[in-house]
């Protein structure tokens, strides 16, 4: 079993959206001031640029069909996916908005065109419900509304965000994800506009410099939420972290632990050390994996992080950093864990599509 | 310099700054002409195996010791379509770390044909 928990679907322009939008919005999209040409997404866009581009050069897309064509083509078919979880592009940048009821239509109209647009192409793709995260409550709303869908498997927020993301403030949206039984996943994106700058010391100049040091937004955030008691309150939720890295985990974790020890009435919520929470709770995605001299010193560290149930193989088709499924340099024992079976025990809804599959 | 020599192409079939990519025997190749001066490299990148030719063919900029940015080798190397590594078009040649080579194949021009030696 092969699942890619992070696919990624572009569009042609986002202009697809707005069929799916309210005349109010569509108006404000159509008329309003944007970031570049007709067609472009609103977001307040991040003071990096890439160089070259984010898309592989190998991939040129000119139409929506083309879009799912050269992904079926080059990834789903060449690799033999079993089932990938399309984690959308610009969508996620709605959380830069100041204004969180754009920023909800936005995300709404994203998520509608996705379930007309993209899951019925192929049974292989799974969705995931992006939400602007800014007004939890319209988020809550929005998990709601999709939730009962069967083929959308995770809500989807950015990485950039206001605040820590386990901060008081977003327990609407995970009360909403317990109740309709889905993980809660950030992706790498969303850095700028109302968003705290992801690089503690102040920006960073480059693109390469700052992709490197991406991980030091998800350490806040993995903090927060094993902190703040998320996984006390829902004790079934999953938080996944995508694109963030991982060799940067087990020194958090023994960090978090070894604090925790010694300053736990801080938290007087917290039942275990955080280290347990992370492997009941939290997963991590592979792409892009670190890649050292010495193979051993990635190894050791995964294996400090019980990576053979707490990674999932993902290849952020079609990005630049992409990470070719069969040169993924993890223990050949752990494979089949990392490649299909994490995900399997985290996307609960797969289990019932595989089995429905299987039936048929 | 081996036996097994293959007409890749005409010549007029690859301006200066592009590329194509042809099929010879078992393998794909993707055959450049910088400035007039044919060359040709395997189309699998020694990173990760991608279709290293499928990549631009451009420029980089020079080392230094200040702050300048000197756009170099224009139309000399391609960059790996997947991940962008820079390979020097006539050697092979990755950027960062030239111990590490695309496979590059001896080529000739013979009246209007490229041909590439594997
Ligand atoms: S496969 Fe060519 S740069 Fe990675």
């Amino acid at each position: 079993m092969i699942i890619d928990v992070d696919c990624h679907n572009y569009w042609s322009s986002a202009e697809v959206l707005l069929p799916y939008m309210d005349p109010f919005f569509k108006d404000y999209f159509i008329r309003g001031e944007q970031p570049g040409p007709r067609g472009a997404f609103p977001h307040a866009h991040r003071p990096w640029l890439h160089p070259e581009g984010f898309k592989r050069a190998d991939i040129n897309p000119v139409s929506e069909d083309d879009n799912y064509a050269i992904m079926k083509a080059k990834h789903l078919d060449h690799y033999g996916i079993d089932y990938a979880i399309l984690t959308g592009d610009e969508a996620l940048e709605a959380s830069t908005l100041a204004n969180p009821y754009y920023a909800a239509a936005l995300v709404r109209a994203y998520n509608d065109y996705q379930v007309e647009e993209w899951l019925p192409r192929d049974d292989r793709l799974v969705g995931s419900i992006v939400i602007a995260p800014q007004d939890p409550q319209l988020a809550a709303q929005e998990i709601r509304r999709l939730g009962q869908n069967p083929r959308m498997v995770q809500v989807l927020a950015s990485h950039g965000a206001s605040r820590p993301y386990g901060d008081p403030f977003y327990h609407p949206i995970y009360e909403a994800c317990a109740e309709m039984g889905l993980p809660f996943a950030i992706h790498l994106g969303g850095q700028g506009g109302i968003n705290s700058n992801p690089i503690g010391a102040g920006p960073t100049t480059f693109f390469w410099e700052t992709h490197a040091i991406l991980p030091q937004s998800a350490m806040t955030h993995v903090a927060s939420m094993i902190a703040q008691g998320v996984f006390e309150k829902w004790p079934q939720l999953y938080f996944v972290v995508i694109e963030c890295g991982v060799a940067w985990v087990p020194s958090v974790l023994w960090r978090l632990d070894a604090n925790y020890k010694a300053l736990r009435k801080e938290t007087p919520w917290l039942k275990r050390l955080p280290s347990e929470y992370f492997k009941d709770h939290i997963r991590f995605t592979t792409q892009p994996l670190e890649r050292p001299d010495n193979l051993q010193h990635l190894w050791s560290l995964l294996e400090a992080m019980d990576g053979k149930n707490t990674l999932m193989y993902a290849s952020d088709y079609p990005h630049w950093d992409y990470d070719d499924l069969n040169s993924l340099h993890i223990p050949p024992e752990w494979r089949q864990n990392i490649l299909g079976d994490n995900a399997m025990q985290v996307f609960k809804r797969l289990q019932a599509l595989d089995a429905a599959k299987k039936a048929a | 310099m081996s036996e097994n020599k293959i007409i890749a192409c005409k010549t007029h079939e690859v301006a200066p700054g592009q590329q194509k990519i042809v099929q010879l025997d078992r393998f794909s190749v993707g055959v450049f002409n910088v400035d007039g001066e044919f060359h040709a490299l395997l189309n699998v990148c020694p990173h990760k195996g991608a279709a290293l030719c499928e990549g631009p063919v451009c420029g980089t900029t020079a080392a230094t010791d200040g702050r300048d940015f000197t756009y170099c080798k224009d139309k000399a190397l391609v960059r790996c379509a997947w991940h962008g590594w820079e390979f020097d078009i006539k050697s092979g040649e990755f950027l960062v770390d030239p111990s590490i080579k695309a496979k590059t194949f001896a080529v000739s021009v013979e009246g209007e044909d490229v041909v590439v030696h594997l």
